[in-house]
C-alpha cells in the first residue's frame, strides 16, 4: 500500500510505542516552565494536546484553548540541543610525570532518537546544520552520529505561529522532504505518510487504511492557510547583496541602543553553530578535558585578541550576527542561515524583530523585484509604440512620450535603455528618462537624421521598441546614504529617474546634490523641474560653459560644482552621466572627496546595435556595454574606465 | 611529589566588611580541599586556621568592601605585602549590599537603625577594593562560584589565564535548556546585563536573576530598564538594580535613585 494513510487520534500512542522500540528515546514537544520544549516523552499523553500559544516580540504565553496536539508554535529551543548539544566533550590531554603527553579524542555519543512533531522550519534547520557540520570538507563526527541516529517524524503546520516567517525564507510551512514520517493533524486524527523506507516500515506496522481525498485536501488547505496568514514580511531574494551593501547604515547604531547583546537570539536559533573550546584541568594541569560549548558572536570575548577586541561595540556584534545569518552564510554554505522560525524575535528579552530590522536596513527596492520582460530576447522583436506627444526641451532636444504596445516596457528601471526603430532608419539606443502616466518618456537630441526624424514625429505615429535593455542604476545602494547626481548636457535625461526615485522616497536618503552642467543656459534640460527639485529638499547646483546676458549663475565646468565638498563624513553614493571626459574629471573629484569607487556609478555610451551582447559593437574589455552596462561602478571598470582605444 | 615540584605559594584569605560567605566557599570545596592545601600554603585564613601570618603573600584573596577608615588603611598595607591580589565576591568587587548607603543620607539611615548611632564609626561609603588599590583579578558573585574559585587556583598553579567568562547569564541559562522567565512569565530578570558564572542558578529555579555577579561588559542597562518598566509586575525598575552590585558603575545611577526614593523619613518629614 502506498500513499498517505489515516491515523486515528487514539492510535497516536501506538505510533509512539513503535518509535520507542529498541531503546529509542522519543523526543517531542512537552509543556514545561510556561512554554513548550523538546523533551523525552513516555507516551502520547505527554504531548501538548489542547495547548496553543501567543508569541510576540519578547513575549511568549501558553494558552489552554486548543483541541489539537500540534497546534502550539515552535518550542522555546529547537532540535539543535539534541543533535548539536550545548556542551560536548572533545578530547582529553594527559601529561605524564616523565614529561610525555597523550591525547584522546572523545568518542561520539549518539543515543538513538525519534524526533516527533518536527516542523518544516526545524527540518530546514537540520539541513542547514547538515551543510555546515556534516557536508563540508570537515565532518563533525559527533553531529553526524547523532543525526544518523535520529528518526524525524514531522508535523505539518496547520495553524500559523505568530513570529515565524518560514514562507518568506522558502523553508515552510509545508514539510516536503527530510522526514521519515510526516503527520498532518485533522480534528479526528492525522494523515500520515512516509518519506523514507524506515518510515514506510513503521507505517506497515501500524496497518492503517488510506486517507481519503477529503482528508488530504483538508490538510493541504490547512497548510495553505498558514502560508497566507504569514504573508511575506522578509524578501529573501537579493537580501544578501542588499544587506552587505548597508554595512554602514545608521540603523545599526540605533539597534544597538536596544540590543542587550545577551545572545539569547543566537542560543535559541536552530542553526547558529558558533562554539568555543572550554577546558577543565585538575589542580596540577596534568589532566585537561576540552569541551565544545555553544558560544555567541554577541559575547565580549568572541572577537577579542591580546590587545583588543575586533568587535567591541554592540552594534558591531549585532551587525556580525545579522549579516552572517542572512548574507555571508550564503557565501560560506550556499544557503541562508535563517529558516524563519521566529525564535530570535519571540525570545529577544527586549523584543527586537529581525523582520523589521531587515526591512529598515535592507528594504527590497521596488524595482529590483520586477522581473525583466522576455521582450528583450531577440534582436528582431520590436513591438509597436504610439507617439503620444513630443515636447521641445531645448533648441535641439525634445521629450517623446510613447504608449508602448507591451506593458513590459513600462517596467524599465532607471538607467535602462530601449532600442527605438523608426522605419527607414537604423535602430537607436535611447535612455529612458522617465516612466509615468503609462508612457515611456524619451528625451532625444537631434544629433543626426534618425534622431531628428523621431522628434519630428506627430502624435499618433508609430515606432518600434525593444527593451527594456541593460543594467540600470542600482538606486538601492543609495538608500540611507547621501546622494550625488552629476550630469552633463543631455546626460540629465538618464539620471532623471534617479531624482524621481529619490523624491518619491525622500526619507530613505540623506542629503542629495544634483550637479548639472550645460553648454549654455539655453541648452539646459527640464528647466521647470530643476526649480521644482530645488524646492523639494534637494540641492541643485548648476554651471554653464558659456553664459548669456540672462545668466546669473556659475560659469565653468561641472567639476567646479563638486570642489570644496567633503563626502568622507557620511556614506555617499554618486551617479554620473555625461561626455566621457566630463565623467572622468567628475569621478576623480568625487573619489578625492571621499566617495568610494564601489558606490560611484557611471553610465557609458558606446555603439549599441543588438542590445543583448551578441553583436560585439559595444565591447569594452570583458564587458558588453549593452548587456553588462550601460551602468557600471567605477570599481567594476577599474582601469578600463577612461582608457582610450579600447 | 618529585623534586621539581614548585614551592607552595603562600596564600592568605582575609576579609573586610562582609559576611564571610565567600571564604566559606573555599572550605566548601570539600573534595578538593586536601589537594589545595597540599599545593598552596594557606598561611593566613582566620576563618579556618589559628596559624596567622602578616605576609608577605604570593596570593591574597580579599573578601569584603572598605567600610571604615581602618579598613581603608589596612587594604593599602595588605597590598604592599602581596604579589597577586584577588578580590572575591560582590562586596570586594562592587561594594556589596552595604554600598547602597553610598547614595543615601547615611546619618539619617544610621539614626533610623541604631539606638545609639554615635557608637557606629564607619565611613559614609562602602567601596570596592579596586577603588583603593590595584587589583590583579576578581571573582564575582554573592557568594562566589566554587567552580570559578577552583579554576582560579588551577590557573594560578598551572600558570595560565583563568577561564572566567564575561558572557551574559542568558548564555548559561540557554545552555542549561531553561525557558526564559522574562519572556515566558514576565518575571523581571537581570540576566541579560549580568555577568555569567553562577550557572544561571536563579532562572533555573524559575526566578529572575538579581545580578549578584554584577554588570557584564557592554551591559545595556538603559534598554533593559526601559523594557522592564512596561512589565505589569514591576512598579519601579530602579529597585531591581539596587542589590548586591548596585554601586557598580552601570547600575549605580538607577540603584541610587531607588535608594533615595526609599530614604527614611526625617524628623521634619515625620512631623508633616
Amino acid at each position: 500500500m502506498v500513499g498517505p494513510r489515516f491515523l486515528a487520534r487514539g492510535d497516536l500512542d501506538r505510533l509512539v510505542g513503535i518509535l520507542a522500540e529498541s531503546g529509542r528515546t522519543v523526543v517531542g514537544p512537552v509543556v514545561r516552565d510556561g512554554a513548550v520544549a523538546y523533551e523525552p516523552i513516555g507516551d502520547a499523553s505527554d504531548l501538548p494536546h489542547g495547548w496553543t500559544d501567543a508569541q510576540a516580540p519578547g513575549s511568549y504565553r501558553l494558552r489552554r484553548d486548543g483541541s489539537r496536539t500540534f497546534d502550539v508554535g515552535p518550542p522555546a529551543q529547537g532540535l539543535k540541543r539534541w543533535i548539536f548539544p550545548p556542551l560536548a566533550p572533545l578530547a582529553t590531554a594527559v601529561r605524564g610525570t616523565d614529561g610525555s603527553s597523550s591525547f584522546t579524542a572523545a568518542t561520539p555519543s549518539a543515543p538513538p532518537l525519534a524526533l516527533l512533531g518536527v516542523r518544516a522550519c526545524e527540518i530546514a534547520a537540520l539541513r542547514v546544520q547538515d551543510r555546515v557540520l556534516a557536508e563540508g570538507p570537515f565532518v563533525d563526527e559527533d553531529y553526524r552520529a547523532r543525526r544518523d541516529a535520529a528518526l524525524v517524524v514531522a508535523a505539518q503546520c496547520t495553524r500559523s505561529c505568530d513570529t515565524g516567517f518560514c514562507a518568506s525564507m522558502g523553508t515552510g510551512p509545508e514539510v516536503t522532504a527530510g522526514h521519515d514520517l510526516v503527520l498532518a493533524e485533522l480534528d479526528d486524527g492525522f494523515v500520515i505518510d512516509a518519506g523514507t523506507s524506515v518510515g514506510e516500515r513503521v507505517l506497515d506496522r501500524l496497518g492503517l487504511a488510506s486517507a481519503t481525498s477529503a482528508q488530504t485536501e483538508a490538510v493541504a488547505e490547512g497548510v495553505a492557510s498558514v502560508r497566507t496568514a504569514q504573508g511575506r514580511p522578509v524578501v529573501a531574494d537579493g537580501l544578501r547583496d542588499r544587506l552587505m551593501d548597508q554595512l554602514d547604515h545608521p540603523r545599526w547604531a540605533e539597534i544597538a541602543d536596544r540590543c542587550l547583546a545577551c545572545a539569547n537570539c543566537t542560543m535559541v536559533c536552530p542553526t547558529c553553530f558558533c562554539t568555543s573550546i572550554g577546558l577543565q584541568s585538575d589542580l596540577d594541569g596534568a589532566t585537561t578535558s576540552l569541551e565544545r560549548r555553544w558560544d555567541s558572536c554577541f559575547t565580549g570575548d568572541f572577537a577579542r585578541v591580546a590587545g583588543g577586541n575586533f568587535r567591541p561595540k554592540r552594534q558591531d556584534r549585532y551587525r556580525q550576527w545579522l549579516t552572517h545569518k542572512f548574507a555571508t552564510w550564503v557565501d560560506q554554505f550556499g544557503t541562508s542561515g535563517c529558516v524563519g522560525c521566529g525564535r530570535c524575535i519571540t525570545w529577544c528579552p527586549v523584543g527586537i524583530d529581525v523582520r523589521e530590522e531587515l526591512l529598515a536596513i535592507a528594504p527590497p527596492y521596488e524595482a529590483t523585484l520586477v522581473e525583466l520582460p522576455v521582450i528583450a530576447g531577440s534582436p528582431g522583436a520590436y513591438v509597436p509604440a504610439t507617439v503620444r506627444s513630443v515636447t521641445p526641451e531645448t533648441a535641439d532636444c525634445s521629450t517623446v512620450l510613447l504608449d508602448p504596445g507591451d506593458d513590459g516596457l513600462l517596467a524599465a528601471r532607471p538607467g535602462q535603455f530601449v532600442m527605438v526603430e523608426l522605419p527607414g532608419f537604423p535602430p537607436l539606443p535611447i535612455s529612458v528618462s522617465r516612466v509615468a502616466d503609462g508612457a515611456l518618456w524619451l528625451t532625444i537630441r537631434a544629433a543626426g537624421p534618425a534622431t531628428a526624424a523621431i522628434i519630428a514625429l506627430r502624435p499618433g505615429s508609430q515606432v518600434g521598441l525593444r527593451g527594456p535593455l541593460g543594467r540600470g542604476w542600482p538606486i538601492e545602494r543609495a538608500i540611507g546614504r547621501d546622494v550625488v547626481v552629476v550630469a552633463g548636457g543631455i546626460g540629465l535625461a538618464p539620471v532623471r529617474p534617479i531624482v524621481d526615485a529619490v523624491l518619491r522616497d525622500r526619507d530613505r536618503f540623506g542629503r542629495v546634490l544634483i550637479a548639472y552642467g550645460a553648454r549654455t543656459p539655453a541648452d539646459r534640460l527640464y528647466r521647470d523641474e530643476l526649480a521644482r527639485w530645488a524646492s523639494a529638499g534637494v540641492e541643485v547646483a548648476e554651471i554653464v560653459d558659456r553664459a548669456g546676458p540672462e545668466w546669473l549663475g556659475q560659469v565653468g565646468i561641472v567639476t567646479q560644482l563638486l570642489d570644496q565638498r567633503d563626502w568622507t563624513e557620511r556614506p555617499t553614493a554618486a551617479f554620473v552621466v555625461g561626455p566621457e571626459r566630463m565623467m572622468q574629471a567628475s569621478v576623480r573629484t568625487l573619489v578625492g572627496a571621499g566617495v568610494p569607487p564601489e558606490r560611484l556609478f557611471v553610465s557609458l555610451e558606446r555603439h549599441m546595435e543588438c542590445g543583448i551582447g551578441l553583436c560585439g559593437h559595444c565591447q569594452l574589455g570583458p564587458f558588453f556595454i549593452c548587456r553588462d552596462g550601460p551602468v557600471f561602478s567605477v570599481d567594476q571598470l577599474g582601469d578600463l574606465f577612461g582608457r582610450e582605444g579600447l | 611529589m618529585d623534586v621539581h615540584e614548585p614551592a607552595r605559594p603562600r596564600v592568605g584569605v582575609v576579609k573586610l566588611a562582609s559576611c564571610d560567605g565567600c571564604q566559606l566557599t573555599l572550605l566548601d570545596l570539600e573534595d578538593e580541599l586536601l589537594p589545595i592545601v597540599g599545593r598552596f600554603d594557606l598561611v593566613e585564613f582566620p576563618e579556618a586556621t589559628s596559624n596567622r601570618s602578616d605576609g608577605p603573600y604570593d596570593v591574597l584573596l580579599v573578601e569584603g568592601s572598605v567600610s571604615t577608615s581602618e579598613q581603608a588603611a589596612e587594604i593599602v598595607d595588605l597590598r604592599a605585602r602581596t604579589r597577586m591580589l584577588v578580590t572575591i565576591g560582590a562586596c570586594a568587587t562592587a561594594g556589596g549590599i552595604q554600598a547602597l548607603r553610598n547614595a543615601a543620607d547615611e546619618p539619617a539611615w544610621r539614626a533610623s537603625v541604631y539606638p545609639e548611632p554615635d557608637f557606629v564609626r564607619s565611613l559614609a561609603t562602602a567601596t570596592p577594593i579596586a577603588e583603593h588599590v590595584v587589583v590583579d583579578a576578581e571573582l564575582r558573585g554573592c557568594p562566589i562560584a566554587p567552580g570559578q574559585l577552583l579554576e582560579l587556583l588551577t590557573a594560578l598553579r598551572v600558570g595560565r589565564r583563568p577561564q572566567l567568562p564575561v558572557e551574559s547569564v542568558c548564555q548559561s541559562c540557554k545552555r542549561a535548556g531553561n525557558v526564559c522567565v522574562l519572556v515566558a512569565d514576565g518575571i523581571p530578570c537581570l540576566g541579560p546585563v549580568t555577568q555569567a558564572g553562577c550557572g544561571a542558578l536563579c532562572p533555573s529555579f524559575g526566578r529572575g536573576c538579581y545580578a549578584c555577579f554584577g554588570p557584564r561588559e557592554e551591559a545595556n542597562v538603559a534598554s533593559l530598564h526601559g523594557w522592564l518598566h512596561q512589565l505589569p509586575v514591576v512598579d519601579d525598575p530602579d529597585r531591581l538594580f539596587a542589590g548586591f552590585t548596585g554601586w557598580a558603575p552601570p547600575f549605580r545611577e538607577r540603584a541610587s535613585r531607588a535608594v533615595r526614593a526609599a530614604e527614611p523619613a526625617t524628623e521634619e518629614g515625620t512631623d508633616a
